[in-house]
């Protein structure tokens, strides 16, 4: 065997440009099958890394658990280490939302609870604030300062009245980035001063807790004990919160695993693919060279082993190049993929884990992983030219004379031009040019798909689906809040601070369009959900929202006429979800009250339409305005939506809360927090897709640059010979200019063509999965013109760059040229 | 008779060092224009590289190659193309006609590349000469060698080039095919007043030129 691989060395070295392209190949393959896990280990180690620095560290906890529940719970088998925490109430405040709870010493512990000073509370009057806290609610002090401060007690039916209590402040809290930003805060209390406002029997507890049991569980197995365990004392599955972030960073989560595999299949295909077809358009031109060796002895395993071991020569130059490169590679890949994030401030964490070194970046799994996975690539793309080599009869290899044209006779042209030269040419080899396209096509396709998924996840559309205008003024209604009685909706509704002055105190500020008022009735129907008659709601849409309305209707019809009759009502495509059985012709009663009359009547569902959020909001059900405030003497305006000329506009909005300022009734909200929201969400897939597309190009242009390699290297003689007999070699370029540019137009069009074909079916499946809030489809036009031009540029650099150093050979050694 | 190509001191080298191989080493040729030349000599001695550079396929590393008193090394690439396809017409050994193209397309390619008209008569006529006017649509590889030189003969004379430079086109024929060839050749250059500069190894077709030309080493030794 020692000449079996003396000679498939001495091949490596003579077949030197086709084992330069195949290396090249390996390598590129090599460098992807690295990069994809390195990648997605990585990210997934730096949001470990990011969920255990930061993430309580209880796996779940079972809501509304009594005292006696918790004795049972921690006896139970599969608890381990558990804490309670009880929420008492809320310090009412204009500025912030702030909670107040007692923690026992576990719960603290499993929340990572940690003092920036002092100690925590102990004694019935001590309390733990922050400075964020403090800062809201407008008042200095210090540890052992005393403070009054005004709380309310959660009652079942909603909030206590509030009250005052002295408090001696004992210790503060860090103030995280997003309360600050979110004004949401904290406040810790004593168990005494807990079961001092709360009669014991009547305190309830949060159960947090940590499943006992193997470390090495997966995420399903710890999943599945948490919920036996409810199960067991009759915890409903509603009570149960599952750290799911902290489980899936500490425990085995396979819900990842196959998606890195189906990439590295993606690259391996792609390898497997263009290995395969160097190797194939080699043993063509080869059949001579195998069938003298035959002639001279070899075997035809002798013949299969000196293929293969050419192929890992190659391979063996160019894996361990391909890992060296990775190496370099990870590093600035994952910094900018992570730099991509704007202001999405998980992501920022993963940069700030990556660039401090929290995280070991390379994994000798995944050296030994790619490695193997590229061994086996080769191995797989070597098979057919191995048997192909194998089979080469001596007698047909004397005889071979290089490329053949299937068929007899043609009928031809008369008269010949580059363009029919060109055309014949790719004609005579149908097969070859069809699976070239194709092959090529297949990541175009994928392009196109995850383009048009790209394209229809804008943040600026999920926005503009969220809210109907560019702000939002609606009532702040709350219910069974004690304190706060006016904030019931009967009382709202009775002195409406959404009034004919205010709007039209909005419509007179600069950039404003338009101000529509929306109507919002809160009644109850017979249906039935959960055993239970149903509540719903209905939304008084105006007159210019009905285009939108007729545009969505998926089953029934529906005139403007018909919404004005206040019997007659189109229902939202989402209320199916909760009342599966409604159809249109059925008759839904409802009936709402405000507090002096009462209304009852039977509506007709007329149609079903499938709309937005923004339109009708979480009102199932829609009418015309002047409908609905048909139902009852007061005012039921529910909200304002100012159409603005900007989709954000800092001064209008300022001027906007100024205007709304003076009613504690009213809450502003803005297309741009819903943008800014998705805008967030969406940065770390649109990440993940890139990176994937990154990949697809690369694969891609990799087809495109062998392609072109193989066709001139394989007709070096045929063009040498076309030059000889007078072809200049502008005329060379633009054969190869043409045929290349036959290639790239027929990619592009099946990749486009296939591509927005199947592109339109993943909007729609986007679309009825809710996800991104996806609700238009654009076609990805950027992508589309992106890959043409790409592919286009790539082509004529290639054709340019490879006639080039065709013309670096002599004429003479192309003519002569066989291998 | 008046000389088409003249060469003037030629050298090309490959290789350096010990293996430096001078394949054309100073020489100098005229050559009658009309006439059938035969390049003779053993394997090795540089008859191809000088055919090579006569049809200005190859440049050399110095001396010039005067067709018509032109220096066609004095030519870019572009320019030489374009004199190649309009004056030198070239038939090889292994016929190298395009696999994809039918017997007609092979034989009409070079009057495309020149941007000429096909002159339907004129070319059937020449492929009846040479017999294979039954073989126009059929494709290279379903003709026999003989048939395959005969096209590529056609192909070189369809432009009506001045020099035909045949890089020893019998070489792959049986000796029934091999006289037809060269007889065919012969009387086609004869028949349109063309130059005919043959390699050949076959002592029969040497002794049917008008002039023989004998090299060893490079060099041009005797020309008879």
């Amino acid at each position: 065997m020692k000449m079996v691989t003396r000679t498939a060395f001495a091949n490596m070295k003579y077949h030197k440009s086709k084992n330069i392209l195949t290396g090249i190949a390996i390598f590129l393959t090599t460098v992807l099958l690295f990069i994809v896990p390195s990648v997605g280990m990585n990210i997934i180690d730096a949001q470990f890394a990011m969920v255990n620095k930061v993430y309580p560290t209880w796996h779940a906890l079972y809501r509304s658990v009594d005292m006696e529940t918790v004795a049972g719970l921690a006896a139970h088998s599969n608890v381990g280490i558990y804490g309670l925490r009880s929420d008492m109430g809320m310090i009412p405040s204009e500025n912030a939302e702030i909670s107040m709870c007692y923690m026992d010493e576990t719960g603290l512990e499993l929340y990572r609870i940690k003092l920036q000073e002092g100690t925590f509370p102990s004694e019935e009057n001590e309390i733990v604030v922050s400075e964020g806290m403090l800062k809201d609610l407008e008042i200095t002090a210090d540890i052992g300062d005393t403070v009054i401060l005004p709380f309310q007690r959660y009652t079942k039916d909603g909030m206590d009245y509030a009250r005052e209590k002295e408090f001696r402040i004992c210790g503060f809290l860090p103030d995280g980035d997003t309360a600050l930003k979110k004004h949401t805060y904290t406040a810790l209390i004593s168990e005494q001063f807990l079961k001092e406002e709360i009669p014991e029997e009547e305190i309830t507890y949060r159960f947090l807790f940590r499943v006992a049991g193997d470390d090495r569980a997966s995420v399903d197995e710890v999943e599945k004990k948490i919920k036996d365990t409810a199960e067991d004392f009759g915890i409903s599955q509603t009570d149960i919160g599952i750290n799911d972030d902290y489980l899936i960073a500490n425990y085995t989560d396979p819900s990842a695993v196959p998606i890195i595999v189906m990439i590295m299949l993606v690259v391996m295909l792609a390898g497997i693919i263009t290995i395969y077809s160097i190797y194939y358009v080699s043993m063509t031109q080869r059949v001579q060279e195998f069938g003298r060796m035959k002639a001279i002895g070899a075997t035809r395993r002798q013949i299969r082993q000196i293929v293969l071991r050419e192929g890992l020569c190659v391979a063996a130059v160019a894996v361990p190049l391909g890992l060296i490169a990775s190496t370099i590679l990870i590093r600035p890949i994952l910094l900018f993929f992570t730099a991509r994030a704007d202001d999405n401030s998980m992501v920022q964490i993963y940069r700030e884990i990556i660039l401090n070194h929290e995280i070991f970046l390379y994994k000798w799994w995944i050296y030994l992983l790619a490695a193997a996975v590229t061994l086996v690539t080769v191995y797989l793309s070597l098979l057919i030219p191995m048997r192909k080599a194998s089979a080469i009869s001596e007698v047909e290899a004397m005889r071979f004379q290089g490329n053949q044209v299937k068929g007899k006779v043609r009928k031809g042209y008369r008269e010949l031009t580059i363009g029919r030269l060109t055309r014949t040419s790719i004609a005579g080899n149908k097969k070859k040019s069809l699976i070239t396209i194709l092959s090529m096509s297949i990541t175009g396709v994928f392009v196109m798909v995850v383009a048009t998924a790209l394209s229809c996840i804008n943040p600026v559309e999920s926005a503009n689906n969220d809210i109907y205008g560019q702000y939002e003024i609606s009532l702040n209604a709350e219910s069974g809040n004690m304190e706060h009685p006016e904030r019931e909706w009967k009382n709202l509704i009775r002195n409406n601070p959404l009034s004919e002055e205010l709007k039209e105190q909005i419509e007179g500020l600069e950039g404003v369009r338009k101000v529509e008022a929306f109507t919002f009735l809160l009644g109850e129907t017979n249906l039935e959900y959960g055993g239970e008659k149903a509540t719903e709601t209905i939304a008084g849409l105006p007159e210019s929202c009905f285009q939108e309305l007729k545009a969505g209707i998926v089953e029934g019809d529906a005139v403007w006429e018909d919404l004005l009759e206040g019997d007659k009502i189109i229902v939202k495509k989402e209320m199916l979800y909760w009342y599966p059985d409604i159809k249109v012709g059925d008759m839904i009663r409802f009936q709402c009250s405000d507090g002096v009359r009462t209304e009852t009547r039977n509506l007709e569902v007329i149609a079903i339409g499938d709309y937005r959020f923004g339109l009708g909001e979480y009102n199932y059900m829609i009418m015309s305005k002047e409908a609905a405030d048909q139902f009852l003497d007061e005012d039921c305006t529910g909200y304002f939506q100012v159409i603005a000329e900007e989709n954000y506009d800092e001064d209008l909005e300022a001027k906007i809360r100024q205007l709304t300022d003076s009613s504690e009734l009213l809450v502003v909200g803005t297309w741009k927090e819903h943008f800014d929201e998705w805008k967030q969400s969406m940065s770390l897939t649109r990440g993940a897709c890139y990176a994937f597309l990154s990949i697809l190009s690369i694969i891609c242009v990799m087809n495109l640059i062998n392609t072109m390699i193989n066709s001139i290297h394989v007709r070096k003689k045929e063009l040498g010979m076309m030059q000889a007999i007078g072809m200049t070699e502008a005329q060379l370029k633009k054969m190869l200019r043409l045929e290349g540019m036959f290639y790239t137009v027929g990619t592009l069009l099946v990749s486009i063509g296939l591509g927005s074909a199947l592109g339109y079916p993943a909007f729609l499946w986007m679309k009825s999965g809710h996800w991104f809030s996806v609700q238009n489809y654009h076609y990805p036009a950027a992508a589309a013109i992106i890959v043409a031009v790409v592919l286009v540029a790539v082509q004529l650099f290639l054709t340019a760059v490879l006639s080039h150093s065709v013309q670096k050979e002599s004429l003479i050694d192309r003519i002569r040229f066989s291998e | 008779m008046s000389i088409i190509v003249e060469v003037q001191d030629l050298v090309k080298y490959y290789g350096a060092g010990d293996n430096l191989v001078r394949a054309i080493d100073h020489t100098s040729l005229k050559i009658e224009s009309g006439r059938f030349t035969a390049i003779v000599g053993r394997s090795g001695s540089g008859k191809s590289t000088l055919l090579h550079m006569i049809g200005g396929l190859d440049r050399p590393d110095s001396g010039k190659v005067l067709i018509d008193g032109r220096d066609i090394f004095a030519l870019k690439d572009d320019k030489l193309a374009q004199f190649r396809r309009k004056k030198i017409g070239f038939i090889f050994q292994d016929f190298n006609l395009i696999p994809a193209l039918n017997v007609w397309e092979n034989i009409v390619l070079p009057l495309g590349l020149d941007g000429k008209k096909v002159d339907v008569k004129e070319v059937k006529r020449v492929l009846e000469q040479l017999g294979i006017l039954d073989k126009l649509h059929a494709m290279p590889n379903t003709l026999s060698g003989g048939q395959k030189q005969r096209a590529a003969i056609a192909r070189a004379i369809v432009t009506n080039p001045a020099i035909i430079c045949a890089d020893e086109p019998t070489g792959n024929l049986d000796s029934k095919s091999e006289m037809e060839v060269v007889s065919l050749m012969k009387k086609c250059v004869s028949d349109y007043g063309q130059t005919l500069v043959m390699i050949t190894h076959d002592e029969t077709i040497a002794q049917m030129a008008d002039n023989v030309v004998l090299i060893e080493d490079g060099k041009v030794v005797s020309q008879s």
